[in-house]
Protein backbone atom coordinates (compact mmCIF):
# COMPACT_ATOMS: atom_id res chain seq x y z
CA UNK A 1 0.00 0.00 0.00
CA UNK A 2 1.13 3.38 -0.90
CA UNK A 3 1.30 6.47 1.58
CA UNK A 4 -1.95 8.65 0.89
CA UNK A 5 -1.36 12.01 -1.23
CA UNK A 6 -4.43 12.43 1.05
CA UNK A 7 -1.89 14.25 3.65
CA UNK A 8 -1.59 17.24 1.58
CA UNK A 9 -5.17 18.43 1.41
CA UNK A 10 -5.48 17.31 5.20
CA UNK A 11 -3.19 19.72 6.55
CA UNK A 12 -4.91 22.46 4.83
CA UNK A 13 -7.92 21.61 6.15
CA UNK A 14 -6.53 20.97 9.67
CA UNK A 15 -5.04 24.79 9.74
CA UNK A 16 -8.41 26.08 7.65
CA UNK A 17 -10.38 24.32 10.68
CA UNK A 18 -8.62 26.01 12.75
CA UNK A 19 -8.55 29.56 11.20
CA UNK A 20 -11.95 29.69 10.93
CA UNK A 21 -13.11 28.71 14.49
CA UNK A 22 -11.04 31.63 15.37
CA UNK A 23 -12.15 34.22 12.58
CA UNK A 24 -15.29 33.26 11.46
CA UNK A 25 -17.55 33.74 14.58
CA UNK A 26 -16.77 37.67 14.86
CA UNK A 27 -16.89 37.89 10.79
CA UNK A 28 -19.84 36.49 10.92
CA UNK A 29 -21.57 38.35 13.79
CA UNK A 30 -20.43 41.96 12.17
CA UNK A 31 -22.22 40.91 9.10
CA UNK A 32 -25.62 39.14 10.70
CA UNK A 33 -25.60 42.65 13.05
CA UNK A 34 -25.68 44.68 9.55
CA UNK A 35 -28.02 42.07 7.84
CA UNK A 36 -30.63 42.13 11.10
CA UNK A 37 -30.37 46.19 12.12
CA UNK A 38 -27.65 47.78 9.91
CA UNK A 39 -25.39 47.63 12.49
CA UNK A 40 -21.56 48.31 12.01
CA UNK A 41 -22.68 50.23 8.99
CA UNK A 42 -19.57 52.75 9.37
CA UNK A 43 -17.38 49.57 9.48
CA UNK A 44 -18.47 48.28 6.38
CA UNK A 45 -18.96 51.31 4.56
CA UNK A 46 -17.27 51.88 1.27
CA UNK A 47 -14.59 54.04 1.98
CA UNK A 48 -13.63 52.21 5.28
CA UNK A 49 -13.65 48.48 4.00
CA UNK A 50 -11.56 49.85 0.35
CA UNK A 51 -9.18 51.67 2.34
CA UNK A 52 -9.17 48.50 4.97
CA UNK A 53 -8.56 46.01 2.29
CA UNK A 54 -6.71 48.18 0.03
CA UNK A 55 -3.58 47.42 2.29
CA UNK A 56 -1.50 45.45 0.96
CA UNK A 57 -0.71 43.38 4.70
CA UNK A 58 -4.93 43.16 4.78
CA UNK A 59 -5.01 41.87 1.20
CA UNK A 60 -2.26 39.33 1.96
CA UNK A 61 -4.30 38.16 5.29
CA UNK A 62 -7.39 38.06 3.76
CA UNK A 63 -6.10 35.30 0.69
CA UNK A 64 -4.16 33.84 3.61
CA UNK A 65 -8.22 33.51 5.60
CA UNK A 66 -9.80 32.92 2.13
CA UNK A 67 -7.46 29.90 0.75
CA UNK A 68 -7.78 28.53 4.11
CA UNK A 69 -11.76 28.45 4.45
CA UNK A 70 -12.22 27.57 0.87
CA UNK A 71 -9.82 24.36 1.25
CA UNK A 72 -11.04 23.59 4.61
CA UNK A 73 -14.94 23.39 3.23
CA UNK A 74 -13.90 21.75 0.11
CA UNK A 75 -12.10 18.74 1.95
CA UNK A 76 -14.99 18.25 4.72
CA UNK A 77 -17.33 18.01 1.67
CA UNK A 78 -15.30 15.46 0.44
CA UNK A 79 -15.63 13.57 3.22
CA UNK A 80 -19.25 14.22 3.68
CA UNK A 81 -20.00 13.08 0.55
CA UNK A 82 -18.31 9.98 1.48
CA UNK A 83 -19.92 9.94 5.08
CA UNK A 84 -23.20 10.20 2.56
CA UNK A 85 -22.40 6.82 0.46
CA UNK A 86 -20.71 8.81 -2.83
CA UNK A 87 -17.70 6.18 -3.28
CA UNK A 88 -16.91 7.99 -6.45
CA UNK A 89 -13.76 9.35 -4.18
CA UNK A 90 -11.50 10.37 -6.68
CA UNK A 91 -14.02 12.54 -9.25
CA UNK A 92 -15.34 14.40 -6.22
CA UNK A 93 -12.18 15.76 -4.97
CA UNK A 94 -11.62 16.56 -8.40
CA UNK A 95 -14.77 18.79 -8.54
CA UNK A 96 -14.27 19.85 -5.03
CA UNK A 97 -10.29 20.53 -4.68
CA UNK A 98 -11.41 22.06 -8.21
CA UNK A 99 -14.05 24.77 -6.57
CA UNK A 100 -11.77 25.59 -4.26
CA UNK A 101 -8.65 26.18 -6.46
CA UNK A 102 -11.31 28.71 -9.20
CA UNK A 103 -12.43 30.78 -5.78
CA UNK A 104 -8.97 30.99 -4.70
CA UNK A 105 -7.96 32.19 -7.96
CA UNK A 106 -11.02 34.37 -7.61
CA UNK A 107 -9.77 35.85 -4.75
CA UNK A 108 -6.99 37.04 -5.92
CA UNK A 109 -8.48 38.36 -9.03
CA UNK A 110 -10.86 40.34 -6.83
CA UNK A 111 -7.95 41.92 -4.30
CA UNK A 112 -5.57 42.62 -7.03
CA UNK A 113 -8.47 45.34 -8.66
CA UNK A 114 -9.10 46.75 -5.33
CA UNK B 1 -30.03 -11.29 48.27
CA UNK B 2 -33.02 -9.79 46.75
CA UNK B 3 -33.25 -10.91 43.24
CA UNK B 4 -34.53 -8.98 40.43
CA UNK B 5 -36.53 -10.50 37.31
CA UNK B 6 -34.81 -9.72 34.41
CA UNK B 7 -35.66 -10.13 30.52
CA UNK B 8 -33.35 -10.55 27.51
CA UNK B 9 -33.69 -10.47 24.10
CA UNK B 10 -30.83 -12.09 22.52
CA UNK B 11 -30.31 -11.69 18.70
CA UNK B 12 -29.87 -15.73 17.94
CA UNK B 13 -28.35 -17.33 14.47
CA UNK B 14 -27.85 -20.82 13.77
CA UNK B 15 -25.87 -21.24 10.49
CA UNK B 16 -27.29 -24.71 10.17
CA UNK B 17 -30.86 -23.89 10.70
CA UNK B 18 -31.68 -20.25 9.95
CA UNK B 19 -31.26 -17.88 7.11
CA UNK B 20 -30.79 -14.88 9.65
CA UNK B 21 -30.83 -13.62 12.71
CA UNK B 22 -33.75 -13.17 15.05
CA UNK B 23 -34.76 -12.14 18.32
CA UNK B 24 -35.27 -14.70 20.85
CA UNK B 25 -36.79 -13.09 24.44
CA UNK B 26 -35.80 -14.71 27.31
CA UNK B 27 -38.59 -13.96 30.69
CA UNK B 28 -37.96 -13.78 34.31
CA UNK B 29 -34.44 -14.47 34.62
CA UNK B 30 -33.67 -14.37 38.27
CA UNK B 31 -30.86 -11.94 38.43
CA UNK B 32 -28.39 -10.63 41.55
CA UNK B 33 -28.93 -6.82 42.00
CA UNK B 34 -24.93 -6.71 41.30
CA UNK B 35 -25.02 -9.17 38.33
CA UNK B 36 -23.60 -8.20 34.87
CA UNK B 37 -24.95 -8.99 31.53
CA UNK B 38 -22.88 -11.61 31.00
CA UNK B 39 -24.18 -13.20 34.12
CA UNK B 40 -27.45 -12.88 32.56
CA UNK B 41 -26.83 -14.89 29.61
CA UNK B 42 -24.36 -17.15 31.60
CA UNK B 43 -27.82 -18.04 33.72
CA UNK B 44 -29.88 -18.19 30.53
CA UNK B 45 -26.79 -20.75 29.29
CA UNK B 46 -26.39 -23.02 32.21
CA UNK B 47 -30.77 -23.06 32.98
CA UNK B 48 -32.55 -22.08 30.03
CA UNK B 49 -30.76 -22.56 26.74
CA UNK B 50 -27.66 -24.52 26.48
CA UNK B 51 -27.69 -23.68 22.40
CA UNK B 52 -26.81 -20.23 23.32
CA UNK B 53 -23.35 -19.26 21.88
CA UNK B 54 -21.23 -16.41 23.34
CA UNK B 55 -17.36 -15.49 24.02
CA UNK B 56 -16.39 -14.37 27.57
CA UNK B 57 -13.26 -15.49 29.89
CA UNK B 58 -12.23 -13.53 32.71
CA UNK B 59 -15.23 -11.40 34.12
CA UNK B 60 -13.10 -8.71 34.51
CA UNK B 61 -12.61 -6.39 32.13
CA UNK B 62 -9.28 -7.93 31.02
CA UNK B 63 -9.59 -10.67 28.23
CA UNK B 64 -11.17 -8.25 25.83
CA UNK B 65 -14.01 -11.63 24.81
CA UNK B 66 -17.13 -10.66 25.68
CA UNK B 67 -18.01 -7.42 23.40
CA UNK B 68 -21.89 -7.45 22.75
CA UNK B 69 -24.18 -4.48 21.56
CA UNK B 70 -26.17 -3.83 24.67
CA UNK B 71 -29.21 -2.18 24.24
CA UNK B 72 -27.55 -0.42 20.90
CA UNK B 73 -24.68 0.12 22.48
CA UNK B 74 -20.87 -1.74 22.27
CA UNK B 75 -20.23 -2.98 25.58
CA UNK B 76 -17.83 -5.73 27.30
CA UNK B 77 -20.71 -7.68 28.95
CA UNK B 78 -18.76 -8.09 31.33
CA UNK B 79 -18.72 -4.52 32.35
CA UNK B 80 -22.62 -3.50 32.02
CA UNK B 81 -24.26 -3.92 35.44
CA UNK B 82 -27.85 -4.87 35.49
CA UNK B 83 -28.16 -1.86 38.02
CA UNK B 84 -27.87 0.60 34.99
CA UNK B 85 -30.68 -0.80 32.63
CA UNK B 86 -33.97 -1.75 32.83
CA UNK B 87 -35.62 -4.95 33.10
CA UNK B 88 -35.60 -5.83 29.39
CA UNK B 89 -32.31 -5.85 27.80
CA UNK B 90 -31.29 -6.46 23.84
CA UNK B 91 -28.00 -7.76 23.59
CA UNK B 92 -27.18 -8.26 19.74
CA UNK B 93 -23.78 -9.06 18.25
CA UNK B 94 -20.77 -6.28 17.93
CA UNK B 95 -22.22 -4.23 14.52
CA UNK B 96 -20.02 -4.52 11.46
CA UNK B 97 -18.49 -7.47 11.92
CA UNK B 98 -20.20 -10.79 10.12
CA UNK B 99 -22.14 -13.12 12.56
CA UNK B 100 -20.52 -16.63 13.24
CA UNK B 101 -23.53 -17.77 15.39
CA UNK B 102 -25.27 -15.68 17.88
CA UNK B 103 -23.36 -13.33 19.68
CA UNK B 104 -20.07 -15.08 17.90
CA UNK B 105 -18.68 -12.85 15.33
CA UNK B 106 -15.66 -13.13 13.00
CA UNK B 107 -13.20 -11.33 13.85
CA UNK B 108 -10.58 -12.69 11.14
CA UNK B 109 -10.33 -9.39 9.25
CA UNK B 110 -9.18 -6.83 12.23
CA UNK B 111 -6.84 -10.01 13.29
CA UNK B 112 -5.33 -9.55 9.57
CA UNK B 113 -5.20 -5.32 10.19
CA UNK B 114 -3.70 -5.92 13.46
CA UNK B 115 -0.57 -7.76 12.23
CA UNK B 116 -0.10 -5.51 9.43
CA UNK B 117 0.85 -2.23 11.37
CA UNK B 118 3.57 -4.32 13.25
CA UNK B 119 2.34 -3.88 16.88
CA UNK B 120 5.87 -4.83 18.15
CA UNK B 121 8.71 -3.27 19.00
CA UNK B 122 11.00 -2.80 16.66
CA UNK B 123 14.06 -1.59 18.05
CA UNK B 124 17.02 0.07 16.38
CA UNK B 125 18.93 -2.64 17.41
CA UNK B 126 18.46 -6.55 19.01
CA UNK B 127 19.79 -7.16 21.79
CA UNK B 128 20.04 -10.42 23.49
CA UNK B 129 19.06 -11.19 26.35
CA UNK B 130 22.64 -10.99 28.73
CA UNK B 131 23.09 -7.50 27.19
CA UNK B 132 19.96 -6.34 29.14
CA UNK B 133 17.18 -4.12 28.76
CA UNK B 134 15.89 -1.54 26.43
CA UNK B 135 16.07 1.78 28.84
CA UNK B 136 13.14 4.33 29.33
CA UNK B 137 12.43 6.84 31.79
CA UNK B 138 8.40 7.27 33.34
CA UNK B 139 7.80 10.83 31.03
CA UNK B 140 9.01 8.36 27.76
CA UNK B 141 6.39 5.29 29.27
CA UNK B 142 3.48 7.77 29.99
CA UNK B 143 4.00 9.14 26.55
CA UNK B 144 2.42 5.89 24.82
CA UNK B 145 1.02 4.01 27.76
CA UNK B 146 -2.72 5.07 27.22
CA UNK B 147 -2.64 3.61 24.11
CA UNK B 148 -0.75 0.34 25.31
CA UNK B 149 -4.22 -0.45 27.44
CA UNK B 150 -5.89 -2.25 24.68
CA UNK B 151 -7.58 -5.51 24.73
CA UNK B 152 -9.04 -5.81 21.38
CA UNK B 153 -12.21 -6.28 22.65
CA UNK B 154 -13.29 -4.41 19.05
CA UNK B 155 -15.98 -2.51 20.64
CA UNK B 156 -14.23 0.63 18.64
CA UNK B 157 -14.92 -1.29 15.67
CA UNK B 158 -18.73 -2.02 16.43
CA UNK B 159 -19.16 1.77 16.79
CA UNK B 160 -17.12 3.11 13.88
CA UNK B 161 -19.24 4.38 10.86
CA UNK B 162 -16.41 4.49 8.49
CA UNK B 163 -15.48 0.88 9.32
CA UNK B 164 -19.18 -0.07 8.68
CA UNK B 165 -19.12 1.84 5.41
CA UNK B 166 -16.12 0.57 4.14
CA UNK B 167 -13.95 -2.41 6.25
CA UNK B 168 -10.90 -1.85 4.44
CA UNK B 169 -10.18 0.74 7.02
CA UNK B 170 -7.53 -0.85 8.72
CA UNK B 171 -9.71 1.04 12.14
CA UNK B 172 -9.51 2.38 14.93
CA UNK B 173 -7.86 -0.53 17.73
CA UNK B 174 -5.03 -1.33 14.85
CA UNK B 175 -4.22 2.02 14.48
CA UNK B 176 -4.44 2.97 17.85
CA UNK B 177 -1.53 0.68 18.44
CA UNK B 178 0.51 1.21 15.57
CA UNK B 179 0.47 4.77 17.19
CA UNK B 180 1.13 3.19 20.40
CA UNK B 181 4.53 1.61 19.03
CA UNK B 182 5.59 4.65 17.25
CA UNK B 183 5.53 6.72 20.39
CA UNK B 184 7.45 4.29 22.17
CA UNK B 185 11.02 5.91 22.70
CA UNK B 186 12.30 2.21 22.16
CA UNK B 187 11.48 1.61 18.99
CA UNK B 188 12.28 2.83 15.32
CA UNK B 189 10.05 1.28 13.23
CA UNK B 190 7.50 3.91 12.40
CA UNK B 191 8.41 3.85 8.95
CA UNK B 192 7.82 0.20 8.15
CA UNK B 193 4.54 1.03 9.71
CA UNK B 194 3.67 3.99 7.45
CA UNK B 195 3.26 2.04 4.40
CA UNK B 196 -0.32 0.61 5.99
CA UNK B 197 -0.60 3.52 8.46
CA UNK B 198 -0.39 6.28 6.17
CA UNK B 199 -2.21 4.54 3.20
CA UNK B 200 -5.52 5.76 2.26
CA UNK B 201 -7.17 2.89 4.12
CA UNK B 202 -5.28 3.89 7.24
CA UNK B 203 -5.54 7.00 9.32
CA UNK B 204 -6.70 8.84 5.89
CA UNK B 205 -10.24 7.19 5.98
CA UNK B 206 -10.82 8.26 9.53
CA UNK B 207 -13.16 11.47 9.86
CA UNK B 208 -13.34 11.93 13.19
CA UNK B 209 -16.42 10.60 14.28
CA UNK B 210 -14.50 10.29 17.84
CA UNK B 211 -17.06 7.36 18.86
CA UNK B 212 -14.15 4.72 19.42
CA UNK B 213 -13.00 6.92 22.16
CA UNK B 214 -16.11 7.20 23.88
CA UNK B 215 -16.96 3.27 24.00
CA UNK B 216 -13.62 2.43 24.75
CA UNK B 217 -13.79 0.48 28.07
CA UNK B 218 -10.10 1.13 28.82
CA UNK B 219 -9.72 5.04 27.74
CA UNK B 220 -7.40 4.30 25.03
CA UNK B 221 -8.78 6.84 23.09
CA UNK B 222 -7.81 5.37 18.90
CA UNK B 223 -9.62 8.39 17.79
CA UNK B 224 -6.99 11.00 19.77
CA UNK B 225 -4.12 8.61 18.47
CA UNK B 226 -5.13 8.40 15.24
CA UNK B 227 -5.28 12.87 14.51
CA UNK B 228 -1.90 12.56 16.60
CA UNK B 229 -0.81 10.00 13.62
CA UNK B 230 -2.37 12.41 10.82
CA UNK B 231 0.08 15.02 12.00
CA UNK B 232 3.52 13.65 12.32
CA UNK B 233 2.53 11.28 8.94
CA UNK B 234 1.20 14.68 6.92
CA UNK B 235 4.73 16.58 8.02
CA UNK B 236 6.49 13.55 7.11
CA UNK B 237 5.02 13.39 3.69
CA UNK B 238 4.89 17.45 2.86
CA UNK B 239 8.76 17.60 4.00
CA UNK B 240 9.47 14.52 1.70
CA UNK B 241 9.38 16.75 -1.44
CA UNK B 242 11.80 19.16 0.55
CA UNK B 243 15.13 18.24 -1.17
CA UNK B 244 17.74 17.27 1.44
CA UNK B 245 15.01 16.45 3.56
CA UNK B 246 14.78 12.44 4.36
CA UNK B 247 11.67 11.04 5.36
CA UNK C 1 -19.28 -28.17 10.18
CA UNK C 2 -19.39 -25.48 6.91
CA UNK C 3 -19.61 -22.65 8.25
CA UNK C 4 -21.97 -19.54 6.77
CA UNK C 5 -21.24 -16.22 8.23
CA UNK C 6 -24.26 -13.37 8.17
CA UNK C 7 -23.10 -10.05 7.07
CA UNK C 8 -25.54 -7.39 7.97
CA UNK C 9 -24.97 -4.73 6.08
CA UNK C 10 -25.26 -0.98 7.31
CA UNK C 11 -26.94 1.47 5.64
CA UNK C 12 -24.63 3.88 3.47
CA UNK C 13 -27.44 6.75 3.24
CA UNK C 14 -29.14 6.88 6.60
CA UNK C 15 -26.33 5.74 9.53
CA UNK C 16 -25.86 9.13 10.49
CA UNK C 17 -29.71 9.26 12.03
CA UNK C 18 -29.07 6.55 13.78
CA UNK C 19 -27.38 7.49 17.00
CA UNK C 20 -27.25 11.13 18.40
CA UNK C 21 -23.04 10.78 18.39
CA UNK C 22 -23.57 10.00 14.65
CA UNK C 23 -25.97 13.13 14.36
CA UNK C 24 -23.85 15.69 16.36
CA UNK C 25 -21.03 14.44 13.84
CA UNK C 26 -23.16 14.99 10.61
CA UNK C 27 -24.10 18.44 12.04
CA UNK C 28 -20.26 19.63 12.49
CA UNK C 29 -19.52 18.04 8.93
CA UNK C 30 -22.25 20.12 7.57
CA UNK C 31 -20.90 23.47 8.94
CA UNK C 32 -18.19 23.26 5.36
CA UNK C 33 -21.45 23.93 3.47
CA UNK C 34 -22.36 27.15 5.11
CA UNK C 35 -18.45 28.12 5.57
CA UNK C 36 -18.24 27.78 1.47
CA UNK C 37 -21.34 29.77 0.86
CA UNK C 38 -20.42 32.57 3.26
CA UNK C 39 -16.52 32.07 1.53
CA UNK C 40 -18.00 32.78 -1.68
CA UNK C 41 -20.71 35.51 -0.91
CA UNK C 42 -17.43 37.21 0.38
CA UNK C 43 -15.52 37.00 -2.84
CA UNK C 44 -18.14 38.55 -4.66
CA UNK C 45 -17.88 40.61 -1.80
CA UNK C 46 -14.55 41.65 -3.22
CA UNK C 47 -15.19 42.24 -6.58
CA UNK C 48 -17.90 44.66 -5.67
CA UNK C 49 -15.66 46.30 -3.73
CA UNK C 50 -13.02 46.72 -6.45
CA UNK C 51 -16.00 47.94 -8.48
CA UNK C 52 -16.83 51.27 -6.83
CA UNK C 53 -18.89 52.31 -4.42
CA UNK C 54 -22.67 51.47 -5.71
CA UNK C 55 -21.49 48.16 -6.86
CA UNK C 56 -20.00 47.99 -2.70
CA UNK C 57 -23.65 49.61 -1.77
CA UNK C 58 -25.58 46.56 -3.83
CA UNK C 59 -23.61 43.63 -2.11
CA UNK C 60 -24.46 45.52 1.35
CA UNK C 61 -28.44 45.38 0.44
CA UNK C 62 -28.09 41.80 -0.59
CA UNK C 63 -26.68 41.19 2.82
CA UNK C 64 -29.56 42.83 4.53
CA UNK C 65 -31.80 40.87 2.15
CA UNK C 66 -34.78 38.76 3.53
CA UNK C 67 -32.41 35.97 2.12
CA UNK C 68 -29.38 37.42 3.73
CA UNK C 69 -30.89 37.92 7.23
CA UNK C 70 -32.57 33.89 6.91
CA UNK C 71 -28.99 32.38 5.50
CA UNK C 72 -27.35 34.45 8.67
CA UNK C 73 -29.49 33.23 10.94
CA UNK C 74 -28.31 29.75 10.27
CA UNK C 75 -24.28 31.12 9.16
CA UNK C 76 -24.39 32.10 13.13
CA UNK C 77 -25.74 28.49 14.48
CA UNK C 78 -23.48 26.48 12.03
CA UNK C 79 -20.56 29.23 12.52
CA UNK C 80 -20.85 28.65 16.39
CA UNK C 81 -21.41 24.15 15.92
CA UNK C 82 -17.83 24.85 14.20
CA UNK C 83 -16.39 26.65 16.88
CA UNK C 84 -17.50 24.33 19.52
CA UNK C 85 -17.01 21.30 17.57
CA UNK C 86 -13.42 22.07 16.45
CA UNK C 87 -11.74 23.06 20.21
CA UNK C 88 -13.69 20.19 21.65
CA UNK C 89 -11.77 17.80 20.40
CA UNK C 90 -8.36 19.30 20.26
CA UNK C 91 -6.59 17.89 23.41
CA UNK C 92 -7.09 14.42 21.52
CA UNK C 93 -5.40 15.76 18.78
CA UNK C 94 -2.81 17.64 20.38
CA UNK C 95 -1.54 16.24 23.91
CA UNK C 96 0.61 18.60 25.89
CA UNK C 97 3.28 16.66 28.02
CA UNK C 98 4.94 17.60 31.02
CA UNK C 99 7.07 14.96 32.32
CA UNK C 100 4.89 12.16 33.85
CA UNK C 101 1.73 14.53 33.32
CA UNK C 102 -0.57 15.88 31.05
CA UNK C 103 -1.65 19.26 30.30
CA UNK C 104 -5.75 18.91 31.41
CA UNK C 105 -7.81 18.85 28.61
CA UNK C 106 -9.99 21.46 29.47
CA UNK C 107 -7.14 23.66 30.13
CA UNK C 108 -6.36 23.33 26.42
CA UNK C 109 -9.91 24.10 25.36
CA UNK C 110 -9.91 27.01 27.82
CA UNK C 111 -6.68 28.52 26.20
CA UNK C 112 -8.83 28.47 22.85
CA UNK C 113 -11.70 30.07 23.66
CA UNK C 114 -9.64 33.02 25.77
CA UNK C 115 -7.68 33.26 22.44
CA UNK C 116 -11.60 33.82 20.27
CA UNK C 117 -12.44 36.16 23.35
CA UNK C 118 -9.92 37.97 22.45
CA UNK C 119 -9.57 37.69 18.58
CA UNK C 120 -13.43 38.58 18.67
CA UNK C 121 -13.01 41.56 20.86
CA UNK C 122 -10.70 43.07 19.02
CA UNK C 123 -12.24 43.33 15.76
CA UNK C 124 -15.46 43.76 17.20
CA UNK C 125 -13.70 47.26 19.02
CA UNK C 126 -12.07 48.06 15.98
CA UNK C 127 -15.24 47.62 13.79
CA UNK C 128 -17.37 49.75 16.75
CA UNK C 129 -14.62 52.41 15.98
CA UNK C 130 -14.75 52.78 12.77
Amino acid sequence: MARSSKAVPWLVFAGGGTATAFILPVIVIITACYAFFGGFSAALSYETMHGFIGHWLIKLIVFGIMFLTLWHAAHRLRVVAHDFGIRADTPVAIVVYGLAAIGTLATIIALLNI
Amino acid sequence: METRNITLEVLRYRPEEDDKPFFQTYENIPCDPDWVVLDALNYVKDEMDRSLSFRWSCHMFVCGSCGMVVDGEPKLSCKAFLKDYGDKIRVEPLANFPIERDLVVVIDDFVEKLESVKPYLIPKEEKTVDQGEYLQTPTQLKTFKQYSMCINCLLCYSICPQYGLADEFVGPAALALAHRYNADSRDVGRKAREDVVASHDGIWECSFVGACSQVCPKDVDPAGAIQQTKITSAIDYVTSFIPGVKS
Amino acid sequence: MSRKPYVREMSKTSWFLSQARYRDYILHELTCIFIAIYALIWIFGLFRLGQGPEAWQGWLDGISSPLGVVFHIFLLFFAAVHTFSWFKVVPQAMRIQRGTDFVPGNIIVGAHYGILAVVTLFVLVLAGAA
